[in-house]
C-alpha cells in the first residue's frame, strides 16, 4: 500500500474531474459510490485507477437513487464518503439528498453540471444551480460551493469533507462538464502539511459497545407523525443552518467600491466575467465583479455592500436566471435593477460580456 | 525543422509511416498526433488521421475535420452534426476507421484513453499483422498518474504492445523549457529500464526554438502547434 | 395495578418502546421476534445494524436495542449496502415490505443479489400496501380485493403475484441464502433467519428471507380467516421452504 496520495506540494496539469480525485484521496475519502454519467465520469474513473493503491473502496451502483443512499450508508458508518452525478443522475439523486437533508447526513456531493432540460448536452451549463440548493421536498439545508476552474475544485473538494463533518449539512461542489473536461495547471497538495486538519468522522451507527446494554441505540428517521413535531425539526434545521452561515459564507468582490455597474457571476462564467472586467476597467468602464462562491448558504450581506454605489446589476449566467433569482431575492429591497445575460446550455466568454456591457 | 530520421526507408524504398499515439487521457495524444500528420504532409506525404478516441471524448479531433482538411489531410472522424447523444450515447465506431490500415500511405491514429490501452487498436483490421505500425506513448510528468520513472513504468506496461515514448510534459500557459527539460530526463529514465526509445520531445514553438534540435538527453525536438485548444465542442 | 405474566422476549427487545405500534393480529411483531431472538442466539448484537423502509416497517424504527435507520420507500437496501461496504465488520439487515421490495425498490434487491451484498433482506409479504390502506402489490393474489384493485386482482392486466425468493435464487450466486417462511411455522422462520444470519456473517454471500405475514386490518379478516387466508390462499400460491441452487446437469 502506498503512503500518502500527494507528498508536499506540486505543481501538475489534469482535467478538472481528476483535480476532484486528487483532493479526495488527499483529504482521506475513504469510499466513493457512483454509477455512470457524462460529465461526471472521469472522477470514477480515476478513483478506481487510485482507490486501491491507497486502500479507499468504491461501489457501481444500479443507478443514482441507489448510488446516493449508499453514499448515505456509508457516512452511517462513519466515513467520508461522496458521490459524483450530472443531469438527469442530479435528478433522481434529490431522493437521498432530501433524506440526507433531514437526517443532517454529512455526505459530499459533485454535480457536474451539464445541459437540460432532460438528457440534452453534456458540456456548458449552469441548469442544475438551482436543483443543487433547492432539489427535495424540502427548504435547501445544503452547502453548496460553486468552483470556477481546476484550483478550485481541489481546494473546495477538500473543504468540503471538512464542512460537511464539521456543520453535518450534505455538502456540494457545483462544478460543470466544462470545468471536468478542460485542462490547466494547479497545485496539488497534502492538506495536513498545508495545515488543514481534516475534520474527525464518527460512526453515527454501529459504533462501540451493545446498544441496550452499554449505551442506548440509536434509532434514526426521517418519518414524523405529527405536525407540530416536524415544524420544530425544520425550525432547528432552520436556526443552526443560520447560525454557522456566516461561518461557511465565501465570496469573491472584484473592483466594486465605485463600481456603476456589478456583474454577478458563480462557476465557470465567472472567470469569463472576470475577464471582462479587466479589459472595461482599462477602456475606463466602472465596472465591478461579484461572485458568490457558496451559493448555500448565499452571500447576501456582501452582495448588498459590492452593489451599494451601483446603478445596475448584470447578472451572467449560462441559464435562464437561476442564479438572478437568487441574487434578487437578496437585493430585493433595494432600488438598484438586476438585469441578465442568459445563454442557457452555452459558453460565455470574456469577449461577449464585454460587448454586452459596452452595448448598454 | 523536420528530423529526417523520423521516416524510414527500407532498401531505398520510402515505408509508410504508421503511427499510433497512446496515453493518458490529456496527456496531449491528439495534439502529437495532429502535428505529426501535418509534418508529414509538409513533406508532400499522403496522410490519413484516424480519430479513436473512444471513451469520454471531449478534445477530439472532431470539431477540427474541415479545417484539417483543407490543408489535404484526409481526416476520419465524425463530424458532430452528423451523430447524436455524444458523451451520452458512446463514440460508435465508422466503418472506414476499421479499415484505415488497410491504406498504404501514411496514417496517423489519436488513440483516446481508456484502461485498454493500446488494445484499443485491435478495432482496427490488421493492427495485430501490421508491419509498420508503431505505437507510441505520449507522457506528460506533470500529470500525477504519470509523474516519476516508476510510474511511468507502471503505466507504460498497462497499455500493452508499446513501441516508443514521447515526451510532451508541459503545464499549459505555465511551460517553461526547464519544465520540458525535467520531463525529458524522468520520460527518458524510464525508456531506459522499459527497453524503449523516446521517438522524441514535443514542445510548443517557442519552447521548441529555445530547446533547439534536441533536449537535454539528446532526443529529437518536435515542435507542435496548439490545435487543440480549438477542438473543444 | 396488577400485570400479566408476560412472554420471554429477546434482549434486543427494547421495552420502553413496547407496546409496539403494530395492529393486533399483524404478523411484523412475529417475524420481529424470530429475527430480534435469532440475532440475540447469535451474540452479534453489538455489531448489527438495523434498517427498515417505508410502509408498516418503519414502525420497527425504535423496536429493538439495535441501532437503527429508517429510509425511503425501497431505499433501505442501498442504504445498508453502503454501510456494509464502508464497514464489512457490521452485519446489515434491511427489512422492508412486498412493495418495498419488488416494486418500487426491486432495482435495488436484484443488483443487491446479483452482486451477492453480504447483507440480509428480510422482506415482509402481506399481499398489499398496508400502510397507505390497502392498495394492490406485486404480491397480491388473483382475484383478490384491494383498493386499487376492486373488482379483484386481473392477472391479463395487472400480472401475476411476485414469487421474490424464485427470482432471487434464479440471479444470486450459489453462495447466497435465499428462504420462504410464514408467520404460521414460527420455528422454522428463525431457522430461516438464522441461517441467513449467518451466511453474511460468516462473509458467504447474500441473505434473502420473505416471511409470509398477515394484515387482518386490511384483508379485512377476523381470526380464523386471518389464518386461513395465509394458510390457504397465500401458501398454496407462494411455496413455503429453502430454495437450495439448483444443480442440474452441466
Amino acid at each position: 500500500m502506498a503512503d500518502k496520495p500527494i507528498v508536499g506540494e506540486k505543481r501538475a496539469f489534469m482535467t478538472g474531474n481528476e483535480a476532484v480525485t486528487w483532493a479526495a484521496l488527499a483529504a482521506g475519502a475513504h469510499i466513493m459510490y457512483g454509477y455512470p454519467i457524462t460529465p461526471q465520469n472521469e472522477i470514477m474513473h480515476y478513483w478506481t485507477r487510485m482507490a486501491p493503491k491507497y486502500d479507499r473502496g468504491f461501489l457501481q451502483t444500479e443507478d443514482e437513487l441507489s448510488a446516493g443512499f449508499t453514499c448515505i450508508g456509508g457516512v452511517l458508518a462513519g466515513k467520508r464518503a461522496f458521490t459524483g452525478t450530472a443531469g438527469p443522475g442530479t435528478i433522481l439523486m434529490q431522493e437521498p439528498l432530501s433524506m440526507a437533508e433531514m437526517m443532517r447526513i454529512p455526505m459530499v456531493t459533485v454535480i457536474c453540471q451539464r445541459g437540460g432540460p432532460s438528457t440534452a448536452t453534456v458540456i456548458y451549463s449552469q441548469q442544475e444551480t438551482r436543483l443543487t440548493c433547492f432539489g427535495g421536498n424540502g427548504e435547501g439545508y445544503r452547502l453548496v460551493y460553486s468552483t470556477a476552474g481546476q484550483q478550485d475544485l481541489f481546494d473546495y473538494t477538500i473543504k468540503a469533507f471538512n464542512v460537511a463533518w464539521k456543520y453535518r449539512f450534505p455538502t456540494f461542489i457545483l462544478s460543470d462538464g466544462y470545468q471536468s473536461k478542460m485542462r490547466e495547471p494547479l497545485t496539488i497538495y497534502d492538506p495536513e502539511e498545508r495545515g488543514i486538519k481534516m475534520v474527525e468522522t464518527e460512526p453515527l451507527l454501529g459504533g462501540t459497545g451493545i446498544p441496550g446494554v452499554d449505551r442506548d441505540p440509536r434509532h434514526l428517521r426521517n418519518t414524523y407523525n405529527m405536525e407540530d413535531e416536524l415544524y420544530q425539526v425544520v425550525m432547528d434545521m432552520d436556526q443552526e443552518y443560520k447560525r454557522i452561515a456566516p461561518e461557511v459564507v465565501e465570496y469573491k468582490a472584484m473592483e466594486t467600491e465605485d463600481a456603476e455597474l456589478v456583474l454577478v457571476a458563480h462557476g465557470i462564467v465567472s472567470r469569463a466575467t472576470e475577464g471582462a472586467v479587466r479589459v472595461l476597467r482599462e477602456q475606463g468602464y466602472r465596472v465591478g465583479h461579484f461572485r458568490p462562491i457558496t451559493l448555500r448558504p448565499f452571500p447576501g450581506e456582501a452582495l448588498k455592500e459590492a452593489v451599494a454605489k451601483a446603478r445596475r446589476v448584470l447578472v451572467v449566467e449560462s441559464s435562464m436566471g437561476q442564479l438572478a433569482g437568487m441574487v434578487k431575492e437578496e437585493l430585493y429591497d433595494l432600488s438598484v435593477p438586476v438585469t441578465g445575460y442568459f445563454r442557457p446550455g452555452e459558453g460565455i466568454t470574456a469577449e461577449e460580456v464585454v460587448e454586452q456591457v459596452r452595448g448598454r | 525543422m523536420h528530423n529526417k530520421s523520423e521516416v524510414s526507408h527500407i532498401n531505398g524504398k520510402d515505408v509508410p509511416v504508421v503511427e499510433a499515439y497512446v496515453g493518458e487521457y490529456a496527456g496531449g495524444k491528439s495534439e502529437n498526433a495532429v502535428n505529426r500528420a501535418l509534418s508529414l504532409l509538409e513533406r508532400g506525404r499522403q496522410v490519413t488521421l484516424v480519430d479513436l478516441d473512444l471513451v469520454e471524448p471531449f478534445y477530439t479531433l472532431r470539431p477540427l475535420k474541415q479545417k484539417l482538411e483543407k490543408t489535404g489531410l484526409e481526416v476520419l472522424t465524425w463530424q458532430t452534426d452528423e451523430t447524436i447523444g455524444l458523451g451520452e450515447a458512446g463514440y460508435p465506431l465508422r466503418p472506414d476507421i476499421r479499415w484505415a490500415l488497410r491504406r498504404q500511405h501514411d496514417i496517423i491514429i489519436d488513440s483516446g484513453y481508456g484502461v485498454e490501452g493500446a488494445k484499443t487498436l485491435n478495432l482496427l483490421e490488421g493492427a495485430s499483422q501490421h508491419p509498420y505500425l508503431q505505437v507510441l506513448a505520449v507522457i506528460n510528468i506533470s500529470r500525477p498518474v504519470t509523474g516519476t520513472v516508476e510510474n511511468i513504468i507502471a503505466y507504460v506496461q498497462s497499455l500493452g504492445r508499446v513501441t516508443g515514448l514521447i515526451n510532451n510534459t508541459h503545464l499549459g500557459d505555465e511551460t517553461t523549457v526547464a519544465v520540458v527539460q525535467e520531463g525529458a530526463k524522468v520520460v527518458t529514465g524510464a525508456a531506459k529500464k522499459l527497453g524503449l526509445p523516446v521517438v522524441a520531445t514535443s514542445a510548443v514553438e517557442d519552447i521548441g526554438v529555445r530547446l533547439g534540435t534536441a533536449d537535454c538527453m539528446g532526443n529529437p525536438v518536435r515542435k507542435i502547434k496548439r490545435y487543440m485548444p480549438e477542438a473543444f465542442w | 395495578m396488577a400485570t400479566l405474566p408476560q412472554p420471554p422476549m429477546p434482549v434486543v427487545w427494547r421495552s420502553e418502546t413496547k407496546p409496539h405500534k403494530f395492529c393486533p393480529g399483524c404478523g411484523h411483531p412475529l417475524v420481529l421476534k424470530a429475527l430480534g431472538e435469532s440475532i440475540e442466539e447469535l451474540g452479534i448484537q453489538d455489531k448489527t445494524v438495523f434498517g427498515c423502509d417505508i410502509g408498516c416497517s418503519l414502525l420497527a424504527w425504535d423496536f429493538f436495542n439495535l441501532d437503527t435507520v429508517q429510509a425511503h420507500h425501497g431505499r433501505v437496501t442501498p442504504v445498508i449496502v453502503g454501510l456494509h461496504r464502508a464497514n464489512p465488520r457490521l452485519v446489515g439487515i434491511a427489512y422492508m415490505g412486498d412493495g418495498g421490495g419488488y416494486a418500487i425498490g426491486s432495482q435495488h434487491l436484484v443488483n443487491a443479489a446479483t452482486r451477492n451484498e453480504k447483507i440480509m433482506v428480510l422482506l415482509v409479504n402481506n399481499t398489499l400496501y398496508a400502510m397507505t390502506g390497502g392498495q394492490m402489490a406485486p404480491t397480491t393474489l388473483p382475484k383478490q380485493k384491494t383498493e386499487t384493485s376492486p373488482y379483484g386482482r386481473e392477472p391479463e392486466t395487472t400480472g401475476k403475484p411476485t414469487l421474490g425468493p424464485e427470482m432471487i435464487r434464479a440471479i444470486a450466486p450459489d453462495s447466497a441464502y435465499v428462504a420462504r417462511g410464514t408467520v404460521s411455522r414460527l420455528p422454522q422462520l428463525k431457522r430461516f433467519i438464522k441461517k441467513g444470519l449467518e451466511n453474511v456473517v460468516s462473509g458467504k454471500g447474500f441473505a434473502f428471507i420473505e416471511a409470509l405475514s398477515l394484515c387482518p386490518t386490511n384483508w379485512r379478516t377476523n381470526a380464523e380467516e386471518t389464518w386461513k387466508f395465509l394458510e390457504q390462499d397465500m401458501h398454496g400460491y407462494f411455496p413455503v421452504g429453502e430454495l437450495a441452487p439448483e444443480k442440474g446437469e452441466e
